[in-house]
């Protein structure tokens, strides 16, 4: 089958064209990044000793060798909420404590950073207290056992 | 957040940001972003490196937002971060190989034969953009994906017009000769 | 092995202390699910979270009871499915596969470790993709995808519904098209940012 030249170009434009979708809490992640206060704000030098052993754990990586078996991972939860005075990460790795992981915010984006073990969890965002949210951006719980949305997230690996 | 009643110029945001409102650059972000992904995504070969690469320039332009001369363009300086950015993430695409996992025998259920045809070709067009050198590929997505015109291609990327001419035709006459090779397989 | 015995007799009837947020009642009938789980090997710390969870979101003791027991059933029949070797990962995202409807053969999948595998098809069928196209997508990708590709596929299938292709066509297409990004075996893993969900 011959094709013009051109039409073969033409068709591979058009296809490039075709409209992609990219995450949309990226723009949570942009603002939360742009408002975090930046280092040179704060003293430097426990900085630069928390980077140099940061530094020194991301070369070594204890938990990255060989397969995917045993690693714990670092896991972001953002939430948007500009009215909201306070938000808790609840969940399977907390105990389902609102002590133990307040989010910290800056103009209505609210985040924390929590490191996990191999595991599926469940969890919820708790905003001022009384009401519950899942992560929009995160696969949804299907069990609804307590009448409140959650939401999940997976850690492969055997775990220990 | 962010949400805005009435539809904000980009000068009109860039002005806010200037004086404070940092709530109105995410409107700046919501505007570009599937834009700006789509050349970074083609670009870059690799989504998530792409969403790195996006995230890092949205940053960037904040930072130095006080260095957008004309807040009417905005979005051609944004572009022209994102450029520059993912100029520097090729290398570590090219080290991960793309391997083609066929398993059609594993399969339940109905077959969508014009989707599957479609996503052949997306991926014919995927691999033989990739085999583009990064300059005409650079060349190529901004001139005829992303609509901009030669003289803006020329001062994002520093090259001269006929130099980008040169590469935009280069680029086309090497993906009509992946994508026959391709079709005569 | 006389000294795990003798662990695991030692450790029934010792309550754990955050099961005090429980009513008394509600406390001791939770209690005897744990330690019968435990006593036959079946991980406790899921069972207690899901009381915690309900404790956290005030619900009524009896609700807090039935899904400990429930779960403590489903346990039991992933283990049954997954075989004794499975880890308490696996034993959990295998509990939310068969919610979702996957049927015991499924497990059957040879890749260990499961744990990916199992959780991307129960929140592929949350998703609105029937089980079995689910299972089925998993089955073709899971031994020779890794985990971060199973999360991958996971999201772009959820883009496509999200933008509007039907799940199970969403689903069949994108398996076969089977593009996999398979990173080299060695290579590096990229710059260590915290992912997402």
């Amino acid at each position: 089958m011959f094709e013009q030249e051109d039409d073969i170009v033409e068709r591979v434009i058009q296809q490039l064209r075709r409209p992609v979708a990219i995450d949309p809490a990226m723009d949570a992640r942009v603002m939360q990044a742009i408002t975090a206060p930046r280092p040179s704000q704060r003293r430097v030098w426990p900085w630069l000793a928390a980077a140099a052993l940061l530094g020194a754990v991301m070369f070594w990586r204890p938990w990255s060798r060989g397969s995917d078996a045993e690693r714990p991972d670092i896991l972001q939860f953002v939430l948007v909420a500009p009215h909201a005075n306070s938000v808790s990460l609840v969940g399977d790795f907390n105990d389902w404590d609102p002590k133990r992981s307040p989010m910290r915010t800056a103009n209505g984006i609210w985040a924390t950073v929590v490191q996990l073990a191999p595991g599926r969890y469940r969890y919820a965002f708790l905003v001022n207290g009384v009401e519950w949210r899942a992560d929009p951006g995160a696969p949804t719980a299907l069990d609804d056992e307590f009448g409140t949305p959650s939401s999940v997230v997976t850690v492969g690996g055997k775990g220990s | 957040m962010g949400i805005d009643r009435v539809e904000s110029s980009d000068a009109e945001l860039v002005r806010r940001v200037r004086t404070g409102d940092i709530g109105a650059y995410g409107v700046l972000v919501s505007r570009y972003r599937d834009r700006l992904g789509r050349y970074a995504i083609h670009m870059i070969g690799d989504r998530e490196d792409a969403e790195e690469a996006l995230q890092d320039s949205f940053v960037r332009a904040y930072r130095s937002l006080a260095r957008c001369d004309d807040p009417a363009r905005f979005g051609a300086w944004l572009y022209g971060i994102l450029v520059n950015r993912c100029r520097t993430t090729g290398a570590r695409a090219a080290r991960r190989r793309r391997m083609f996992v066929r398993d059609a025998d594993a399969m339940h259920g109905a077959t969508h034969a014009d989707q599957s045809e479609r996503l052949e070709w997306t991926d014919a067009v995927d691999r033989a953009l990739a085999r583009l050198a990064p300059q005409y590929r650079e060349a190529f997505l901004l001139k005829h994906v992303e609509d901009l015109e030669y003289d803006e291609i020329a001062e994002l990327t520093g090259a001269g017009v006929s130099a980008l001419k040169m590469r935009v035709k280069r680029a086309r006459e090497q993906l009509q000769r992946y994508l026959r090779e391709a079709e005569h397989v | 092995m006389i000294l795990a015995v003798l662990l695991i007799v030692a450790q029934i009837g010792a309550q754990d202390p955050r099961l005090d947020r429980l009513d008394p009642d509600t406390r001791a009938q939770v209690t005897v699910v744990v330690d019968s789980a435990r006593r036959v090997g079946l991980p406790a710390e899921p069972l207690i979270q899901r009381a915690l969870e309900g404790a956290t979101k005030g619900a009524p003791g009896p609700r807090i009871v039935t899904a400990v027991r429930r779960l403590s059933t489903d346990l039991g029949t992933a283990r049954a499915a997954l075989g004794d070797e499975a880890s308490a990962p696996e034993l959990e995202a295998g509990v939310a596969a068969l919610r979702a409807g996957a049927t015991p053969q499924v497990h059957g999948v040879r890749r260990p470790p499961l744990t990916m595998a199992l959780s991307v098809l129960a929140d592929l069928v949350a998703s609105g993709v029937p089980a079995d196209s689910a299972a089925a997508a998993v089955l073709a990708l899971a031994p020779k995808a890794r985990d971060a590709d199973l999360v991958e596929f996971r999201r772009t299938v959820e883009r496509d519904i999200a933008l509007g292709a039907p799940p199970a066509a969403a689903t069949s297409t994108r398996v076969n098209a089977g593009a996999v990004d398979i990173y080299s075996a060695g290579s590096n893993p990229g710059p260590a940012r915290p992912r997402r969900p």
